[in-house]
């Protein structure tokens, strides 16, 4: 089930760059599903449209049923955000920040504040003004602030930038953690490849405003349909292959499988067929290179 | 209900927070204290003892607590009232925008319309409560100066008022004025409110508001506009002074007063409409 639709949306700027082409995807309950491109692919104009924060010239967002842009009220009070770069007010104590920011949804829990600061491992500083804090503090503070009050869904706009490598590993570890023990759905903006391989169960990936690809993450596919191939018999290889309904990359030997045959029953077909095989091994693509042969980068 | 007060408690405790918030109050005191000193100089008093004494009034009745305080509270206001508002109002929406608090605020379930009103109220409610601040405290040095009792003298040239009223009535009067003036001031603080909605720096809101309320008074001043001064905003914020004259016309305070009402209410829907129009993306 969708928590999130995002429906044709196209976005042009006023200096006549076209932002968004007619973008739709969907965010699935309990997914962390990522959102990858180059700087300027629209990815942040998406998150902003979701978030109510710049007008679409087409389509719409509903987030739980409901518009962002009829019901923002609703379709918001579902969802928790870090949108940019997290700016606190500096003459306030991170929870103070907190109040402020929670007063506009209404709400006001010191326990479940407390939680949450513990959560995100700054309750022993939530009282002093946040211009002490560190860059990485800041980051846990916006994390805190997006799950305050619990939210289903979470939208995090490149939440590691200027992260250190720890602080990274840290944040990474904990939006998991959200996951697995809260059911969270969270929509993660990035352009940092690794990040998205590591903790999403989808992507979809922009070029220039438009979307090029939505599935699972590549290197996350159950299924084993790529294997690579190394043999003298190279013609008789290619016979069998064709035959058997795959096809071959002559550059860097990789049989694609089609959806009928599995990796063994080819490797029997080639061996019937009196190819010899020296190395058979199944590949993975990395998202680097699923995205980059994607992007043409 | 409810959610409006939650919503305006944080609107309030970032204002009542931020030490700039008290520096404005301090820096009125400090020149209400100055005022204070001019206005006990022995050739300033001469000036007053002559003026009260042509209307065959007794200088040491009126020269008192409240006189001070009303001629403290003219001259504050005129000196650096507006400045500060001006200030206050153009930092309430742009200087959000220039920090990038949006970003936090806006990805919370509420409107841009109801986010503005709170500030637009905040702004509203700061004015008055300043303004009354200066009053009261103008009238408190008056006190400590001048002690209590005595009459009230008060002249405010450009409305033709000169007038003489006893303490109670003195008092009255200056309670009155002193709350007609803060809805007056807002004004400037609806102007500033109106310029920092669009996407500009906090000091180009201020110096823009601060302009236009210039450029209206020199206008009235000038006699240029004399047959269509009732189109200049300063005319109809001069009112509250209305309030001392003998017999208050307040058919004409009334409908200076629904004129700023509604230039207030059209400068905040402007800006709403200015501001739900733009794109808060870096």
């Amino acid at each position: 089930m969708a928590l999130i639709e995002v429906q044709n949306l196209t976005k042009r700027w006023r200096t006549d760059r076209l932002a968004l082409d007619d973008v739709s995807f969907d965010v699935r309950q309990g997914e962390i599903l990522g959102l990858l491109g180059h700087n300027g692919a629209g990815k942040s104009t998406i998150l902003g449209i979701t978030l109510g924060m710049v007008r679409p010239d087409g389509g719409q967002v509903i987030i739980g049923g409901h518009s962002v842009h009829d019901d923002r009220a609703r379709a918001l009070g579902q969802i928790g955000a870090i949108y940019e770069a997290a700016h606190f007010y500096d003459y306030l104590t991170g929870w103070q920040n907190l109040r402020v920011l929670c007063s506009l949804s209404g709400w006001w829990d010191e326990a479940e504040v407390k939680r949450v600061l513990k959560l995100v491992n700054l309750e022993k500083r939530a009282g002093h003004k946040t211009k002490t804090y560190s860059h990485g503090m800041r980051q846990r503070l916006a994390l805190a602030q997006a799950l305050l009050p619990r939210p289903k869904c979470l939208l995090l706009d490149e939440p590691t930038d200027g992260l250190d490598p720890e602080g990274i590993r840290e944040f990474r570890e904990l939006v998991l953690k959200l996951r697995a023990e809260f059911g969270m759905t969270i929509l993660l903006n990035s352009h940092l490849l690794a990040e998205v391989e590591q903790m999403c169960d989808r992507c979809v990936i922009l070029k220039q405003g438009k979307k090029m690809y939505e599935g699972i993450v590549p290197s996350q596919q159950k299924r084993q349909n790529v294997f690579q191939l190394q043999t003298r018999d190279m013609t008789k290889a290619r016979e069998a292959i064709r035959t058997a309904g795959a096809t071959m990359d002559p550059d860097t030997n990789l049989i694609e499988l089609p959806a009928h045959l599995v990796g063994h029953e080819l490797l029997q077909q080639l061996v019937q067929a009196g190819v010899r095989v020296d190395a058979w091994q199944p590949h993975k693509p990395t998202l680097e290179e699923f995205y980059l042969g994607l992007t043409g980068a | 209900m409810i959610l409006f007060f939650h919503q305006w408690q944080g609107e309030l405790l970032k204002l009542f927070a931020r030490r700039r918030t008290y520096i404005g109050f301090g820096a009125f005191l400090g020149l209400e204290i100055v005022l204070l000193i001019v206005f006990r100089l022995q050739g300033v008093e001469r000036i007053f003892e002559r003026l009260i004494s042509r209307q065959g009034q007794a200088f040491g009745e009126y020269y008192s607590a409240i006189t001070l305080a009303q001629m403290i509270l003219g001259f504050s206001v005129l000196l650096l009232g507006a400045i500060y508002l001006a200030l206050v109002a153009g930092d309430i929406v742009a200087k959000e925008g220039e920090d990038g608090h949006y970003r936090l605020l806006l990805v919370r379930p509420v409107t841009r319309l109801r986010l503005l009103f709170i500030k637009y109220l905040t702004s509203t409610c700061y004015t008055f409560v300043l303004i009354q601040f200066i009053a009261w405290t103008a009238f408190l040095l008056g006190l400590a100066i001048k002690g209590w009792g005595g009459g009230f003298f008060v002249m405010i040239p450009e409305a033709g008022i000169l007038e003489f009223y006893q303490w109670a009535e003195g008092i009255e009067r200056y309670a009155v004025a002193s709350c007609f003036l803060a809805v007056s001031m807002t004004t400037v603080s609806s102007v500033a409110f109106f310029l920092s909605c669009f996407p500009i720096k906090p000091a180009a809101a201020t110096i823009g508001a601060l302009s236009y309320i210039l450029v209206d008074l020199i206008l009235r001043n000038t006699g240029f506009m004399e047959n269509y001064d009732h189109f200049l905003l300063t005319k109809h914020m001069s009112a509250w002074g209305r309030i001392y004259t003998e017999h208050i016309p307040w058919p004409v305070i009334m409908r200076s007063f629904t004129i700023i009402a509604a230039a207030n209410a059209s400068l905040f829907i402007l800006g709403t409409a200015v501001f739900e129009s733009r794109d808060l993306k870096s």
